[in-house]
């Protein structure tokens, strides 16, 4: 087996045919993505841009108007909203198709795509026409209509710019909001000229932009049959709601004798005043705009000899609405914001992340609307960095949806071969312990005896299958060695303190990558917190969390170490009266507090559940720790080391907010305090701080390309402060970071938290 | 919010493009309209006129002084009677001081195309028209979507001109729809 054969073992499952017509398979569309330097360009710039953006239009709103509009109240009250239609849809409905009737609208409800695309197909070919003006409407991408009808005769015209180019270039949109957000001007520029047949500036975007004034007026006068969307059905009124930029929408729903609708069921709200919640968020969102510059409210026909038809579409809708998890992502309101602050996205794109549908949310309905086989290759590219739930206007549980997608692909599929071994060892921990032991003797002639496997080591070794790819992963960053002497080995050498006044005590749940690769930061975490007065112990049981199991969809396996791990932490809090369980690896944390409790609730273990949720108040954070320790108090017992960063003078310092500390975890100023106020080192903010390295657990290994190119990405921000040292909180970054500076040979110290701190002590 | 609603909305609108400018009366906002017709082909369209006019609108009062000022009035027929007219004159069912935009609510499609084919589409409303929030927009919505004789079928908040960033993120100002929007707004 060659190494691009273990590439794709890891992703095998994932990248089978299984895809339907008219698109490219998985594996095509991703790597024709990452050959595409424009895209990758134009989205680079954009995605800063856009977070800078909304964050002000959001910033502004709650200026003018008070914390009543901010971003967080706005998204709960449009949640509540949608939940409420999710919940009783069946009489929003009934109210919604009562009033629209009652205003001479007609409506059809389809339950597949083929029902629609005929109905609209039925229309024109009774009533004699052969074109149709579209304006944008993601459903009738989802149903693949224009195919549908152009191959019946029937001429569809997309009338929204970006739209109307893509289908120009027999292409799909590769962003639900900025469909052509992939091309250059010169691209566009040459399109356009192909169609009009006249020149058309390859340079001059106004030019360009006016074509498509001439070009469409004289379709929508002639056009039979006027197609749009809706991006909110308000029940209360029988009222479709749309929201364009451009003025084509106006057009297309006023001119043509037809209006029909698409829209699926989803996009049911209850009333005028939600619907105004929704649009204080949906611009905002999408563009960072405040609002876009037509927002249309239509209730039935608007003029005399005109029908309008609303076609609601069901294609998987009413399976996810049945279903305990998936109901959420019916809240949908199609901003994109997730896939405009996806870091993967940013390197790959909508025709890769997604299939029809892109970005997270993409990810999460591909399986309903078009089966679990479309969706396996997109899901693959999600790190789980969680950044899509921190935007999500409606509060989607979007990274554990799409963590329930991968278990069901993985089901569908089966788990990579190399996966189920892995996580078969690390579920058993005598062996997962012999491995390791094992392999930090094995590995020695790639290590040299250093902590890093890099590739250059590899020598004739490189010929050998499993060996290739392994080098070939260390060309872009050096992988870890096994430490000789794991965590767990030093530790048992200390000998409980005699104080007379029990001091605080805490349980180190150090995490398999700090015991068996970085045992010197887990020395770190407990030489800083003993120089607090803290006593710690160190629950010699302890194992892997199985985040790492989780996140690959493989349930069973992390059940099995989550199971180990609550039980052998509870005997670890009672044997020695631990205080509180401190890990310094925030995405164990995240992992133990947050996922254990969805992920037993899930397997309907109730009991482990109600074990988990009082194991989870007492574990807490490293960083999150020492903040209460140095700020407040917290303890009689507790002191204040006299901090001395005079080893690190001259020293700057940069912090990399790891995913699972900031969009878990909510940590963002606490270390920022330590390392300033408390050390009293210069902290320069690197762009984008907040940005996934790349690592995402496995995802690294599966999609190199991607992790790639995030790890460089963050190496040069943090590198355009001018800091010397690069500083985080979660092993896994850590490490991710490492390999990159040490395989690119840059001069900067990569450190935990702890680390930094241990050096300042006195 | 100490900031009067025409402030609020001139800032929220002008910050999108749009022009918004304040007169005393309907004699001033004649002279600046017909100002702009001058510079287009003399010319102003505008909706038919309402079948029952008991209250005129301020932009209704207007059209016999533009006249007076030799400003040609065209009765708009239809999309294909006026697209593309420079100017297109019409009122607003109120305005929206929390987003800058116009409600605009006329079923008929004659009046409807005025202000989306015309190129500069100016609206004139009394400051009265305007309302703090989207909400007391979403209250007028309610009324005028009842089901009954009045029920209005197509309305539309306009906030600023069409436009795009389709291409290369570049704005573009102007694409199907008007390329400017200028709101007067009469005090009382």
């Amino acid at each position: 087996m060659n190494d691009r054969d273990l590439q794709n073992v890891i992703h095998h499952a994932t990248t089978d045919s299984g895809e339907t017509s008219g698109e490219q398979p998985f594996a095509a569309r991703l790597e024709h993505a990452l050959a595409d330097e424009q895209m990758h360009a134009a989205l680079e710039r954009f995605a800063p841009a856009w977070r800078a953006s909304r964050a002000a239009v959001f910033s502004a709103e709650e200026a003018d108007y008070g914390p009543d509009y901010s971003f967080a109240v706005l998204r709960s009250q449009l949640r509540q909203a949608k939940d409420y239609a999710i919940a009783h849809q069946p009489e929003l409905l009934a109210q919604f198709k009562a009033q629209a009737q009652a205003a001479g609208a007609i409506i059809f409800e389809a339950r597949t795509v083929e029902e629609a695309n005929e109905y609209i197909y039925r229309l024109c070919r009774d009533k004699g026409i052969d074109l149709v003006v579209k304006s944008k409407t993601m459903v009738s991408e989802e149903t693949e209509l224009n195919h549908y009808l152009e191959a019946r005769g029937i001429k569809p015209v997309e009338t929204d710019l970006g739209e109307w180019v893509a289908q120009l270039d027999h292409e799909r949109p590769s962003h639900m909001v900025m469909p052509i957000i992939h091309k250059t001007r010169q691209q566009v520029g040459a399109t356009l000229s192909q169609a009009t047949g006249r020149e058309i500036s390859r340079d001059d975007i106004a030019e360009q932009v006016a074509v498509i004034r001439t070009e469409h007026r004289q379709s929508f006068l002639n056009a039979g049959m006027g197609i749009s969307g809706a991006n909110a059905l308000i029940a209360e009124s029988g009222t479709v709601m749309m929201v364009t930029n451009e003025g084509n929408g106006r057009m297309v729903t006023s001119l043509p004798r037809v209006h029909v609708v698409m829209a699926g069921y989803e996009k049911l709200i209850g009333t005028f005043a939600e619907a105004m919640t929704q649009l204080r968020l949906l611009a905002r969102s999408a563009t960072a705009q405040p609002i876009t510059s037509y927002t249309t409210f239509i209730t039935g026909p608007s003029a005399p000899n005109h029908e309008m038809h609303i076609v609601l579409l069901d294609n998987g809708r009413s399976e996810m609405r049945a279903d305990p998890r998936f109901h959420e992502a019916l809240r949908c309101i199609r901003c994109a914001a997730c896939a405009n602050i996806c870091p993967p996205y940013q390197q790959v794109g909508g025709h890769a992340f997604g299939y029809i549908y892109s970005g997270a949310i993409g990810l999460v309905v591909t399986p309903f609307h078009h089966g679990i086989a479309a969706g396996a290759g997109p899901q693959s590219l999600c790190v789980s960095c969680n950044a899509c739930e921190t935007v999500c206007p409606v509060e989607i549980p979007l990274p554990s949806l799409i963590l329930d997608v991968r278990r069901r692909t993985m089901d569908a599929k089966g788990l990579p071969w190399i996966k189920k071994l892995v996580f078969g060892t690390m579920a058993r921990p005598r062996i997962f312990d012999l491995f390791a032991r094992l392999a930090s003797i094995g590995q020695i002639p790639l290590s040299r005896g250093s902590a890093y496997i890099r590739a250059h080591n590899f020598g004739l070794l490189n010929r050998l299958p499993i060996m290739s790819f392994l080098a070939q992963q260390a060309g872009w960053r050096s992988l870890p060695a096994f430490a000789a002497r794991p965590l767990r080995d030093r530790v048992k050498t200390r000998a409980p303190g005699d104080d007379v006044e029990k001091p605080l005590t805490v349980a180190y749940f150090a995490g398999c990558m700090t015991d068996r690769l970085y045992p010197e930061m887990g020395e770190a975490v407990i030489k800083v917190l003993e120089a607090c007065g803290i006593q710690v112990t160190y629950p010699q049981a302890q194992n892997c969390c199985g985040l790492i199991a989780l996140n690959s969809g493989d349930r069973r396996d992390a059940a099995a170490m989550a199971r180990q791990t609550v039980a052998m932490l509870e005997r670890a809090l009672q044997a020695s009266g631990a205080d509180y369980i401190v890990s310094a690896t925030t995405s164990c944390v995240a992992s133990i507090t947050q996922d254990y409790l969805k992920l037993f609730e899930d397997l309907h273990q109730y009991d482990w559940l109600r074990r988990a949720q009082a194991l989870a108040e007492k574990v807490i954070d490293f960083t999150h720790f020492m903040d209460k320790v140095l700020v407040d108090s917290i303890h009689p017992t507790t002191t204040i080391p006299l901090w001395n960063a005079a080893a690190l003078s001259g020293a700057v310092v940069t912090y990399h907010d790891s995913c699972q500390s900031n969009n878990c975890l909510h940590l963002q100023p606490e270390a920022r305090r330590i390392i300033q106020d408390t050390l009293g080192l210069e902290l320069r903010e690197m762009p984008q701080s907040d940005v996934c390295c790349g690592f995402g657990g496995s995802t690294s290994l599966e999609h190199p390309e991607v992790s790639r190119r995030l790890l460089d990405n963050k190496l040069a921000n943090a590198a355009s402060t001018g800091a010397t040292l690069i500083v985080a909180d979660n092993p896994g970054c850590l490490m991710h970071l490492r390999g990159g500076v040490d395989a690119q040979g840059k001069q900067v110290r990569v450190l935990h938290l702890a680390q930094l701190m241990a050096e300042c002590l006195p | 919010m100490t900031e009067s609603l025409f402030a609020q909305f001139q800032r929220r609108l002008s910050a999108l493009g749009g022009e918004v400018i304040n007169v005393d009366d309907v004699a001033q906002a004649a002279e600046l309209i017909a100002e702009r017709a001058r510079q287009g082909d003399g010319s102003v369209v505008v909706p038919p006129a309402p079948l029952t006019s008991n209250d005129l609108s301020p932009w209704q009062l207007v059209i016999p002084p533009l006249r007076d000022k030799g400003i040609t009035i065209r009765e708009s027929a239809g999309a294909a009677s006026i697209a593309d007219a420079p100017i297109g004159l019409s009122g607003a069912e109120l305005a929206i001081a929390e987003t800058g935009s116009v409600m605009l609510a006329e079923n008929a499609l004659e009046a409807r195309v005025v202000s989306m084919l015309t190129l500069t589409h100016i609206v004139l409303i009394p400051e009265s028209a305007i309302v703090p929030m989207l909400d007391d927009a979403g209250a007028r919505l309610q009324a005028l979507t009842r089901t009954g004789p009045g029920q209005r079928h197509y309305i539309s908040f306009i906030t600023g001109s069409s436009r795009t960033s389709d291409i290369e993120r570049v704005l573009t100002i102007g694409v199907q729809g008007p390329k400017a929007l200028c709101v007067i707004v009469v005090k009382g």
